[in-house]
């Protein structure tokens, strides 16, 4: 049994078993969740003693479906494994009073094989597949309360911008499969050329619709519709990290005009969704916001061709960002709301579950000792080798420590009320961890180096500007209102840039087009799936009705006349042994000739 | 002759079991007798142990000693427990329960002489003495239903049987020994050796319910008590399956017996599952599901004088086909008889829901349950053995079984229609127990069996 398997194999039979037994729901899926994390970090350990493992499953002829354990998939794979634990500890007190348990469970477990499956995957077909189904599991979960208003547009919306720029993902996949002649990805990375451009840039496309990047950020602030673990759990780890993921494994073969697109798009998304965050009322979406801005940060990183800083900054932003959405939710419980007016006041009342959110917030923006502090440090120091990325970079930071500031001065700052919700045992379990690896995550950093034998540059200047940009930030944040911050900015970032200004008509408005022709060519799918449905249901009929006539009516014709005999059994019993011993009599009969038949034909 | 006697522990041990059984009902101690029935199962399983690489016969040859019979054995004693403890699940504390206890034993130990027959005498002696017993066995409840089973089943028996013992004279005639081993040596020309043949396929065809020797089954099974039904379906089938085995492979191929027991297999498996396909009691349909069962375990038999998988894909069926089938049967026992009662069932006790899916789908042979594993040797068996037709016709009839074991599985998971109230199982843990090993064997030995072989 090798390690990988069980990673994955792990949460999907939690997930198969929950279905049919409908019981005990918590425990198989923090059993099947516990197995996986335990053997992640197997995988983890046997990655630092050297060993890579990999396993190759039947797929299409000549390119089978792999999964490799190299030192960077086993890295992912601790991450998603952590982060989906804990934040699965925490759902058990989160979701205790939801009657719909096992829907949730199975759900969220199939969510994590997906992702597990993705960030393991050797070959593009698996992940490829896994990208699919991560995409399909996160339209369950956005959508997990449908009969809530609003919910099932946010959970459509979600699916169909990320489905958009999925065609990237695909038409890229397929100039590198043309280009290489295998789906293995190692092998693929070695495309050069202009199919390694054309390539590039279709996986950036991808890339932006799955980590809500300009232009396509609007679904992730949409996408607080579903519970808060699943918030959780797409921001940090998982869903939008896939995209960052992507570009980190394929940033050995970018060339460098795909590398400026990246970088473009990264940092313009730092500051816009930073922007937009200083702005939000709304403490889910300003922390989904956040996200955008920090996976903004991490293309920075790779596009100043560092994948090993974005590398760190999204595993330090995994555990942040996992635990500052479950505090969140914390307070939500509290206060039955998450727009902020409401919870003013709200950390007061709950000052461990602030302090966990303040570290978090200030390890978000940047502050020693903290984990956020150094990866940080890595992007900006890989960013001043191109000053307008540095630039960009920097904006972003400000902007982090100022909107997180913001939050963390609305928590505090206004009256406590009494709170009570139920369960918060199971949940502060699962910050409290978070918290502490958003804490030391730092301290591993070096060791991470070493196992992926990458070396990152260290500059002095770099860490003075990022550490005078996070405390100015914070400064800004925590005494200056919004409003004023914003200045005239301010109504455009109120509606995310919604992008009434120029930015609408220049990259929104033709990506929703393309969205809704997307969309339509999907409706005609749809019916001539639905078309071929129909006829399928009339064949169906058909066969039905002639079954009924002339088989079914056959058989019954046989059922009646037994039921006939049976009831002349009842009268007269020796009268059916006869008949049947007749017909015993008649096949011994037939048995008898073939057997004197047989010798002479064989 | 102390020898032979040595390899005979198993068997001496069953029958003193019996003795003290009968002398434990006469002194109205049925739990005692049950008692002395489980001990001896066990004690004679562990003493077959010993045996598992011994390959020879005793008393001149008429008893084997070989895979087949351990094998048979191994598989045998312990389902004979099984049944033993589902009969204590359904008659305890009724009149005449120890009396079933022993006769159970004895069958058994009947089946086992069938298993391990080498001589025509010792088929018979096979033959009459799971005969015998079962006949009691069904007319147990002494009621019009299962006396009306056990006439039909005893007059079919004896007819059978007569037809059998006459036919096999011309083979003591022909080759002058009653040994199977000396049935190479035929004198006498072709009609002797059919004569012979054909009064095997007769008797045992009857024993192990084959088209066209299968009329008395549902009868005899439906009007038996539950637990003897699963017991006669499981333990007399094998022993006669086994018993095939035994004497077929001894039979030059020139016979062209191959030939009709694959136009019998053919034949039982699909009227079998299509006989099924219309039962609403549960049964029934078991009943005839077990008739095309024995058309599978043909599958093998067809094969067994041309290589040596069909051997094993014999006992491996046979292993699973015990597990799954008296699981079945337990959990007929636990829900009722009627198609009916199984609606919601699944909803209702979701763990025993998942078993009975477990058992049903490894009947119907689906990966990676111990019956598909036992099928997909047979298969190869056959396919080996030239019968290539015969496997296409025995894969087709999966698609059949699927569809007769569905009808129970998609019931159990529908809402009922008016409330839970209708789902009336019984909670026993005799039945519990049956069924959760039966099910875990099936599940576990199928994944075993796929990562060894």
């Amino acid at each position: 049994m090798n390690l990988i398997t069980l990673v994955l194999l792990a949460p999907l039979l939690a997930a198969i078993l929950i279905l049919p037994l409908r019981r005990w729901p918590e425990a198989i899926a923090l059993a099947g969740i516990g197995i996986s994390f335990a053997a992640a970090l197997g995988l983890l350990a046997a990655g630092f003693s050297g060993t890579t493992s990999q396993v190759i499953l039947p797929g299409l002829p000549e390119m089978p479906l792999r999964l490799v354990a190299t030192p960077l998939t086993s890295v992912l794979s601790a991450l998603v494994a952590t982060v989906a634990a804990f934040v699965l500890l925490y759902a058990v007190g989160y979701m205790g009073k939801d009657n719909e348990k096992p829907r949730f469970f199975t759900t969220m477990l199939l969510f994590v094989t997906a992702m597990q499956t993705l960030v393991l995957a050797g070959d593009w077909i698996t992940l490829l597949a896994a990208w699919e189904l991560i995409g399909f599991s996160s339209y369950l979960l956005i959508g997990f309360w449908y009969g809530r208003e609003g919910v099932a547009g946010a959970a459509t919306r979600a699916f169909i911008y990320t489905r958009s720029a999925d065609l990237g993902l695909y038409i890229g996949i397929f100039v590198l499969i043309a280009a290489a002649g295998t789906t293995e990805i190692s092998v693929t990375l070695n495309v050069t050329g202009p199919a390694a451009i054309i390539a590039g840039l279709l996986l950036l496309i991808a890339a932006i619709g799955k980590s809500a990047q300009v232009p396509l950020y609007d679904w992730l602030q949409r996408a607080m519709a579903g519970p808060t673990p699943v918030s959780a759990l797409l921001h940090s780890a998982t869903l939008v990290a896939a995209g960052a993921i992507l570009l980190i494994r394929t940033a050995p073969m970018l060339p460098p005009q795909a590398l400026l697109a990246v970088g473009l798009v990264g940092g313009i998304t730092a500051v816009v969704t930073g922007l937009i965050a200083l702005g939000e009322r709304d403490l889910k979406r300003m922390l989904a916001a956040s996200t955008s801005s920090q996976y903004g940060l991490m293309l920075v990183a790779v596009g100043a061709g560092v994948p090993m800083a974005a590398l760190l900054h999204l595993i330090a932003h995994a555990a942040i960002k996992s635990s500052l959405f479950l505090g969140a939710g914390v307070f939500q419980h509290d206060r039955d709301s998450t727009a902020m007016e409401d919870m003013a006041g709200a950390g007061r009342a709950r000052p461990r579950i602030f302090a966990g959110f303040a570290i978090s917030a200030l390890a978000l923006a940047g502050i020693p000792p903290l984990s956020g502090f150094f990866s940080k440090d890595a992007i900006i120091a890989a960013a001043l080798t191109t000053p307008w990325l540095a630039a960009l970079a920097l904006v972003g930071t400000v902007l982090t420590g100022a909107y997180m500031a913001r939050a963390l001065h609305i928590l505090w700052a206004g009256k406590p009320r009494a709170t009570s919700s139920a369960g918060v045992v199971w949940m502060g379990a699962g910050i409290a961890v978070l918290v502490v690896l958003a804490i030391i995550l730092g301290a591993g950093f070096p060791a991470l180096e070493q196992l992926l034998e990458v070396e990152l540059p260290v500059s002095y200047l770099a860490m003075a500007l990022g550490l005078a940009a996070a405390a100015s930030g914070l400064a800004l944040g925590w005494f200056v209102p919004a409003a004023q911050l914003l200045g005239p900015v301010r109504p455009w970032a109120l509606r995310g840039f919604a992008i009434a200004g120029g930015f609408d008509g220049l990259v929104l408005r033709p990506a929703m087009a393309i969205a809704r022709v997307c969309e339509r060519l999907e409706r005609v799918l749809y019916n001539g799936v639905l078309a071929i449905g129909q006829s399928n249901l009339e064949l169906g009929f058909i066969t039905r009705k002639s079954d009924e006539q002339g088989i079914d009516a056959m058989i019954f014709g046989l059922v009646r006349r037994t039921i006939a005999a049976g009831d002349r059994v009842r009268l007269l019993q020796s009268g059916l042994i006869h008949r049947e011993l007749a017909l015993t009599v008649i096949g011994t009969a037939i048995i008898t000739v073939v057997l004197i038949a047989a010798p002479m034909y064989f | 002759m102390a020898r032979d006697l040595s390899y005979l522990f198993p068997e001496m041990t069953l029958s003193m079991a019996v003795v003290f059984m009968l002398l434990a009902e006469m002194v109205r101690m049925p739990r005692l007798a049950l008692a002395f029935g489980l001990v001896g199962l066990a004690l004679a399983t562990g003493l077959t142990l010993p045996l598992l690489d011994v390959n020879t016969s005793v008393f001149s040859g008429t008893y084997r000693i070989d895979d087949l019979s351990t094998w048979a054995k191994l598989i045998l004693l312990p389902g004979t427990a099984f049944s033993l403890v589902l009969a204590r699940a359904e008659l305890a504390g009724k009149d005449r329960e120890g009396s079933v206890y022993s006769l159970i034993c004895l069958v058994t130990l009947g089946a086992l002489m069938l298993s391990g027959a080498g001589d025509m005498m010792l088929l018979v002696l096979g033959v009459v003495l799971t005969g015998l017993g079962s006949f009691a066995l069904v007319a147990y409840p002494r009621d019009d239903a299962a006396t009306e089973a056990a006439m039909k089943f005893l007059v079919f028996g004896a007819v059978t049987g007569a037809v059998m013992i006459y036919g096999l004279t011309f083979w003591f005639g022909g080759a002058g020994s009653t040994l199977f081993s000396e049935l190479g040596n035929m004198r006498g020309g072709s009609l002797v050796m059919v004569a012979g043949l054909v009064a095997t396929i007769v008797g045992l065809g009857y024993k192990a319910a084959l088209v066209p020797f299968h009329f008395w089954a549902p009868d005899a099974y439906d009007g038996a008590p539950i637990s003897v039904a699963a017991y006669l379906s499981v333990i007399t089938k094998i022993a006669a399956i086994f018993a095939f085995a035994q004497v077929l492979r001894d039979l030059p191929l020139e016979t062209g017996w191959p030939l009709i027991i694959a136009l019998i297999s053919a034949v039982t498996m699909t009227l079998g599952y299509l006989a099924a396909l219309v039962q609403t009691n549960l049964v029934r349909l078991l009943a005839y599901s077990s008739i095309a069962q024995s058309g599978y375990f043909l599958l093998g038999i067809v094969a067994v004088g041309s290589n040596t998988l069909a051997l094993q894909s014999v006992i491996v069926f046979g292993a699973a086909y015990v597990a799954m089938n008296l699981g079945a049967f337990a959990m007929v026992m636990v829900v009722g008889r009627s198609l009916d009662d199984f609606k919601g069932f699944g909803r209702h006790m979701p763990v025993a829901g998942v078993a009975m899916v477990i058992l049903l789908l490894s009947l119907a042979g689906i990966p990676p349950l111990f019956g598909f594993v036992g099928k997909v040797l047979l298969f190869g068996a056959a396919i080996d053995a030239g019968f290539t037709w015969l496997a296409v016709i025995a894969i087709l009839n999966s698609v059949l079984a699927l569809a007769v074991y569905l009808r129970i599985i998609v019931p159990m998971y529908q809402q009922p229609e008016d409330g839970a109230a209708s789902v009336t199982a019984t909670k026993q843990p005799l039945l519990t127990l049956v069924w959760v090993v039966t099910a875990v064997v099936t599940l576990i030995m199928g994944l075993a069996a796929e990562v060894l072989l």
